[in-house]
Order: C-alpha cells, then structure tokens, then sequence
C-alpha cells in the first residue's frame, strides 16, 4: 500500500546522475555522487510537527524548511532524504494514508525547485505525524557564511516577514479569519530561501542564519555570543505578516514564543521606547522563516539592490555594535 | 450583567484564550480567569485587554502556579448610559440618587419607612433629568420587601429609570432570590455611575 502510494509521487528529476546506484530494486541504501571538486558537504536534519491543514502545503513547507539550513550557509542543496512518521490507519475517522503522499508530494516538488534530487527516506508508524527531511548540501569553505561571523558596524537583513508562530496558533485556535491566516502562512513558510544563498554567494557575505524555532531575536542572539559582539534590532522595522499582529494582541502568542524571550532575557535589554507586542513578537518562533544576512553598511544598498531584483523582500531590521555588558548583548529599540 | 469565573488551569495555549472568548460572548459585566502558567496569564490578559474589559485588569500570581486574571467590562455602563441618553432625546442632565438606607431620616424607622415610600413615589416629578437609582446597603431592602417603596420603584423601572441594586449586598442580607427590581450590579458599575451622573442625591 505504501509502496504503491509513494511510486505514484514524481521524483524530482536527476539530469546530472548524481543518484550513481538507487533505491528502485529495494536497495536501503543510495549511493550518490560527490560534489564537484574543492566543494565541502553542509548537512542538516529538520522534522516538523504539522503545521496548517493542507498536507500537501505542510510538505512544502517542511522541505523549505530543512533546505533552509543549507541556504543560511550559502550553499546549494544536492541530495535529501525523507523523514515520515505517520499513524497507520486503522479506523475511518484516522487520517488516510494519501495525506501521507499529499506530504511527499508537496515535499518533492520543493526539492525539484531547489534543485537536489532524492536519495530515500525512511517512514514510522507513529502517534502524530510528523516530517522533515535531512538534507546534504554543497559549498565552497572558503565562502561559506557563518552564525559566528558578525562584525560591528554590520547591517541585518531579513527576507521574509515574521509570524508563523502567531498565524499556527490562530489557525489551530480556529481563530474568526483563520482561513485566511493558513494562507498567509504557508504563502511564507512554502518559500524557498534560494535566492538569499545566491546572495550570499554573490557577495561573499561573511554571516548569516535562517530564522526558525528561537525566533528572529533568539537566533541573533546566538549569532551575537558566537561573534562576541552585540546586536541591536529595531522593533518598529520589524516586518510581520498580515494579521499576525492582529492576532497576537488577542493574546494568540505560543508559549515558546514566551519561553524564547525568557531564555533570552538575562542576555537582553528592551529599551523603554520599544512597543511591548512588537518586542515579544521579536522573539516568536518561525517555521521556515526568512534569511538573515549580515551585510557591511557601505554593501547594504547593493544587497538590497540584489534581492531585490530576484523577487526577495529586503527588510533592514537591525545592526551589529562592538560587545557591551552581558544584559546588552541584544538590545531591541 | 454578571460575574463570570473561569478555571483554565490545565490547559494548553491556545486554550485559555479559546475559552475565554467563547465566554466573554455571553458578555458577562466582568471576568476572573485561572491559569496554570505565565504564557497564559499573558495571553488572557492581552485577550481581555482587546476584548473591551480592560477595566481593573489585573494579572495577580497567587501561587507557584496560579495566576488570577482579572478584567471588567471597561465601556458596558457607558455605552448603557449613552443609549439611554440617545432614548431620551434632549435630556437637560442626568440625576442620579444613592440611596444607602431604605428609610429617610433619623427620628423613627416607621416615619423614616413611609417617607421613604413618598420620596420614592413623588421621584417622576424630576421627569426626564432621573437617570438612575443605585441602592446599596440597607438601600437593597427596598428593591426586595414588598410595599409601597417597591411599587414606586417597579413604576419608575417602567419608565425607563435604570435601577442598580448592589449584590454584595444582596448577598448580605440573605435577599438576592428576593429582588424584584433593577440590575444586581458591582461596585465597579457604581462607581462608574456616580462618575458619569451630572447630578447625585442622596436623600
């Protein structure tokens, strides 16, 4: 049954023949060709829980997601491998298993998009479903971008709004207007981070993350420990995704959104100026969410210029300073 | 207009938040809300404060993990008020008068009882300007007791005059089954009112 379902989902096509020996004769392993020469491998691993209603957008997005990884480091996705956990149904009321293939098929058609080709998978009968993928990537070592890299007097770049936390609690509160929040979200969350790694490999950019479960402050934070310098990001440049606002003051904010902040809060100060929603949201968790590119002030209009003209959304949220005390190592304003 | 207590603990955001609104449509005049944890506490609080009770919003940690959040009805008596005002017309001002005892004057509790009676059925003759009557204290009496004083106050609630009774003080005297007349209300709207009449007698 689930043979016959995952041989009717297309296979992202293999025009160079990296896949050297596949899986078709019930092979468990793949061999797959290296990168080109001088090239290291970037690999990751990303499951998700569901997210939204549509399995078929929900596999999208866990793919953007775990290509995510490989993008932040300006890399280039060649291979991934499927992660499924999924109840075997047994009752009429369980849900059936072509929620399963919609999932693989949303999946694959991302990672056609980004170009890497597949390597197998590995499905569990489980309580909840679940999926993500592990993704090996290829970069040049010397140009790859880092989350330890910051330097003062850089400027912080994000490319895509911030709010999946808010919009998949509404969503799962079936919040009035939640119809509309599901596709919002997955309108961000289905979006490659491509076009950011080209960026990044353009202009040899030094720093860089993707935005997912610590949220936009959470993961600067991090960048700002490992490149022993502090970082301040403005509250009233943050860009949010429609409603997310909205909803959030109506108190539909997860609880990782809160732990995140307070996870964060000994490392962190808020100046009074800041708006007290805009500074929590800094801090909500994102499923698939935007890159962050570090950019030095006199390259920031190239970048701009650079995404721009690549259909990717620019939002200059903050600036990197030299190290100040430890409760000033992030400073929202 | 009634008090609503709700007991989330237990449950997971956005549970708090989902219940909370599914009671605050039956528009209860406040609402105390029990959770089991911060993120919670907040979200109800956030929730109250867009949902029109951000009257006395509290957020108050009785425990470890027991958090008490707290909103009333910030707008319901005003935009009561204003609605009555509308009705109206062209109404001069509004009078309001407190009565705390359900007897008028010192002397005699029989003489005071009868003159309250009188007071209360000569009260039409303010017209239009009688905007409301609150009784607190042994004033409750007089919504509850059959009588003359309850007549009078029954013909005035006909006529449009709003009638708070308090329930704590009520509830004081054994007689919230008992009341007749009026809105049983808190101290919150009667302050509230005080605060809006133009005009307070309090014989």
């Amino acid at each position: 049954m689930l043979e016959q379902i995952l041989a009717d989902i297309p296979v992202p096509p293999d025009p160079e023949g990296r896949i050297v020996h596949g899986f078709s004769n019930n092979e468990d392993a793949v061999l797959v060709k290296s990168p080109p020469a001088g090239m290291v491998l970037v690999q990751t691993v990303d499951i998700l829980g569901a997210i939204g209603n549509n399995a078929r957008l929900f596999g999208q997005t866990t793919a953007a997601n775990a290509l995510s990884d490989v993008y932040a480091m300006g890399g280039i996705p060649w291979s991934v491998m499927n992660v499924a956990a999924f109840p075997s149904p047994e009752k009429p009321e369980d849900a059936p298993l072509s929620v399963l293939a919609d999932i693989l098929r949303g999946a694959m058609e991302k990672v056609a998009e980004a170009g890497a080709v597949l390597a197998g998978g590995h499905t569990l009968d489980d309580e909840f479903i679940k999926f993500g993928l592990a993704v090996t990537g290829a970069v040049d070592p010397a140009e790859a971008a880092r989350n330890d890299a910051l330097a003062p007097g850089d400027c912080l770049i994000l490319t895509k709004p911030l709010g999946t936390g808010i919009l998949a609690t509404a969503i799962k509160a079936r919040w009035p207007g939640f119809e509309e929040a599901e596709a919002e979200l997955y309108r961000w969350t289905t979006r490659l981070n491509a076009h950011g790694a080209e960026v990044i490999r353009a202009m040899k950019l030094k720093a860089a993350t993707d935005i997912t479960g610590f949220g936009l402050a959470g993961h600067v934070l991090e960048m700002a420990r490992g490149s022993g310098v502090s970082v301040e990001l403005d509250s009233c440049s943050l860009p949010f995704m429609e409603q997310a606002e909205e909803l959030a003051s109506f108190g539909l904010i997860p609880a990782g959104t809160y732990r995140n902040r307070e996870h964060c809060s000994c490392r962190t100060t808020v100046s009074e100026s800041a708006e007290e929603l805009r500074a929590l949201l800094a801090f909500d968790a994102q499923t698939s969410g935007g890159l962050l590119l570090a950019v030095p002030q006199e390259r920031v209009q190239e970048a701009c210029e650079r995404l721009g003209a690549l259909g990717e959304a620019a939002h200059i949220v903050g600036r990197v300073l030299p190290l100040r005390g430890r409760q000033e190592q992030l400073v929202i304003t | 207009m009634h008090d609503i207590l709700l007991d989330c603990r237990g449950m997971a955001c956005p549970q708090p938040v989902i219940t909370t609104r599914e009671a605050l449509e039956k528009k209860p005049s406040s609402v105390t809300v029990l959770v089991d944890n911060a993120p919670a506490s907040e979200n109800v609080r956030r929730l109250l404060e867009k949902s029109g009770y951000a009257s006395g919003l509290a957020v108050e940690q009785r425990e470890d993990s027991l958090w008490a959040v707290r909103g009333a009805a910030s707008c319901a008596v005003c935009a009561e008020a204003e609605a009555v005002i509308e009705a109206a017309g062209e109404r001069a001002s509004r009078t309001l008068v407190f009565l705390s005892t359900d007897t008028l004057g010192h002397g005699s509790d029989e003489l005071g009882a009868k003159l309250m009676a009188n007071f209360l059925a000569t009260l039409p003759e303010l017209g239009a300007n009688l905007w409301r009557i609150v009784m607190v204290n042994g004033g409750v009496r007089l919504a509850s007791q059959p009588g003359r004083s309850l007549d009078a106050l029954k013909k005035l609630e006909q006529n449009g005059v709003s009638l708070l009774v308090c329930g704590t003080c009520l509830e004081h005297y054994g007689l919230l089954d008992a009341k007749q007349v009026g809105e049983t209300t808190n101290m919150l709207d009667i302050v509230t009112s005080l605060d809006l009449a133009d005009k307070i007698i309090r014989p």
